[in-house]
């Protein structure tokens, strides 16, 4: 038996020393922002005016006094002066916080500054309230109130449809399939994934396309987020990534190790997810978005976020309202 | 309620996976814990300071951490486990830590008295405290112990996040495809309360069985009657 002195203050130095470089470890290999593509606006400016993103943004339109009073969920927000919208900031394309203090961008942060701006009028853009939903708390939190709109790569499902509802849709993405970039001649679809490894994000539509299109994987993996997943198919636990091409082509943007192959091979369209006991909101926000897509302001906003990210010209827009399922 | 009659399978092999982690991690955590608490109270100072050292790293590490290393860290310098070993050796690297400083203030119950009396009469270091040390400290560690226990239960819903479809994997994955998160998470909520409400009672079991008057929580009882004493 040997005493046992205690002093605290030198034990937690040790531990802090100790901790050290595992914290260090981790930053290294945590998510880097840096890593992802730069969205013409993202921590170069601030996505300001001057920039593609920040005019895309100043192009929108502004609904006129009558629109807004006519819809109760509006006139709330406008009585309110801020628009709640629930969704993520660590999204590098769709919606990425700014490390500069300017405003989020990325495409569904454009949308969210526009709805904004066509309810709050000029300045608008700055009166949005960002709340960070999960994929497990997205409907709840749409359902009791906690935010005005939810618009966060949301895709549309006939059982999410059954408790909230969904504007839009207001973007057609489709699920597409990564894998190491040595693989990129083997694997050309998902009829070529049977008997494969795969992953893809715990909070994803990938999971189930993998179900419908892919007979007999060896393995689902599914990671909470996209470095985790590019992790384990670099690292060979998985052999391919099946996740919305957005976001892989990122991926292959920023890592020359990992390829999108194929065409994407499932539509997976966007919504915005809005509470069904505000009637008109549906209404008035499937106004705003075929206002957007008819003035422009959608195709100048896909070339100045996604396009970083995709190869050719702007698709066609989606028809508001027009729900795939 | 569909979401969960519809996938009994899928949720039961889930609270598989999570009973797994947990009695893996926890069993090889009291081996490896009791192994580093001996290592502390060694007579040989490095063993004692590499203990110290096990202890300090580990117990400071946030578990979610320490998994993502072992997941994705360690497979860069040539070592790749599985998942559900990446979440069973980040489970036990951790609760060892606990369960070690839980032994050794175990240990350091029992009077030091007795360790010399136990040398007096010709017992070595193991002998000490297999005969005399660690039977006495034995029943002062149960309350403890369960506690690293039901840490360790809590701690395996982190293995989610390096795919190990255990019971939270497994509500994540049905509310993707439900949308029904408050009534999985109930769920899930459940499968842990009742693995830790089964932990504490085992525990309770074992303490009635080697307290010496026969029902846990003597001294609790003593100071109920000192209370009762000091109204009447």
């Amino acid at each position: 038996m040997t005493p046992t002195t205690s002093r605290p203050g030198r034990r937690a130095v040790v531990a802090a020393a100790a901790a050290l470089p595992f914290g260090a470890a981790l930053a290294a290999c945590s998510s880097d922002t840096g890593a992802g593509p730069d969205l013409g606006g993202g921590a170069s400016d601030g996505g300001g005016e001057g920039s593609p993103y920040g005019d895309a943004i100043a192009s929108g339109p502004i609904a006129a006094d009558d629109v807004v009073s006519a819809s109760t969920w509006a006139s709330a927000i406008k009585d309110n002066g801020k628009l709640v919208r629930g969704g993520t900031l660590a999204n590098q394309v769709f919606s990425l916080a700014s490390t500069t203090g300017g405003e989020p961008t990325g495409f569904d942060a454009g949308i969210t500054q526009l709805l904004a701006q066509y309810i709050l009028g000029e300045g608008g853009v700055e009166k949005v309230e960002y709340i960070d939903t999960t994929v497990e708390t997205r409907e709840t939190m749409v359902e009791n109130g906690t935010v005005d709109c939810v618009i966060a790569t949301y895709s549309i499902t006939p059982e999410r449809l059954e408790v909230i509802n969904f504007a839009g849709p207001y973007y057609l993405s489709g699920t597409a399939i990564q894998v190491r970039t040595e693989d990129k001649d083997t694997i050309s679809g998902p009829e070529d994934l049977t008997g494969l490894k795969l992953v893809t994000q715990a909070n994803s539509t990938g999971i189930q396309a993998i179900e419908d299109y892919v007979t007999d994987p060896a393995d689902v993996q599914t990671l909470p987020d996209n470095e985790s997943c590019v992790a384990a198919l670099k690292q060979g636990r998985s052999d391919a990534y099946v996740l919305d091409q957005g976001v892989l082509l990122g991926n292959s943007k920023a890592d020359p190790d990992v390829t999108v192959v194929g065409e994407p091979f499932v539509d997976d369209p966007y919504g915005i997810g809005l509470s069904q006991e505000n009637e008109d909101a549906l209404e008035f926000v499937n106004t705003f978005l075929q206002e957007i897509i008819d003035s422009g302001t959608w195709k100048a906003l896909w070339t100045a976020t996604i396009g970083d990210v995709i190869d050719g010209e702007a698709p066609e827009p989606p028809t508001p309202g027009d729900l795939p399922v | 309620m569909e979401a969960i009659v519809e996938n009994i399978p899928l949720l039961l092999r889930g609270i598989g996976y999570t009973v797994a982690l947990t009695l893996l991690g926890y069993v090889l955590a009291l081996i490896v814990g009791t192994a580093l608490a001996v290592c502390r109270v060694s007579p040989i100072p490095p063993l004692r300071w590499a203990a110290t050292v096990y202890v300090e790293i580990f117990r400071n590490i946030p578990l979610l951490s320490l998994l993502i290393l072992i997941a994705f860290g360690l497979p860069d310098v040539g070592l790749r486990l599985p998942y559900f070993w990446c979440g069973v050796l980040g489970l036990t690297l951790s609760s060892a830590a606990f369960v070690c400083e839980n032994v050794r203030s175990g240990i350091n119950t029992v009077p030091v008295g007795h360790a010399e009396a136990a040398r007096s009469i010709g017992l070595g270091f193991f002998g000490t405290l297999r005969f005399v040390v660690l039977p006495q400290a034995f029943r002062s560690m149960i309350q403890p112990l369960v506690n690293v226990f039901i840490g360790t239960v809590i701690g395996s819903a982190l293995c989610s996040a390096i795919a190990v479809s255990e019971i939270t994997w497994v509500t994540q994955t049905l509310n993707i495809q439900y949308a029904q998160a408050v009534l999985m998470f109930l769920v899930a909520g459940a499968v842990y309360l009742g693995m830790s409400l089964g932990g504490a009672a085992l525990g309770g079991a074992l303490e009635r069985a080697v307290s010496p008057d026969g029902h846990a929580g003597g001294r609790d009882r003593k100071t109920l009657d000192v209370a009762a004493g000091a109204q009447a």
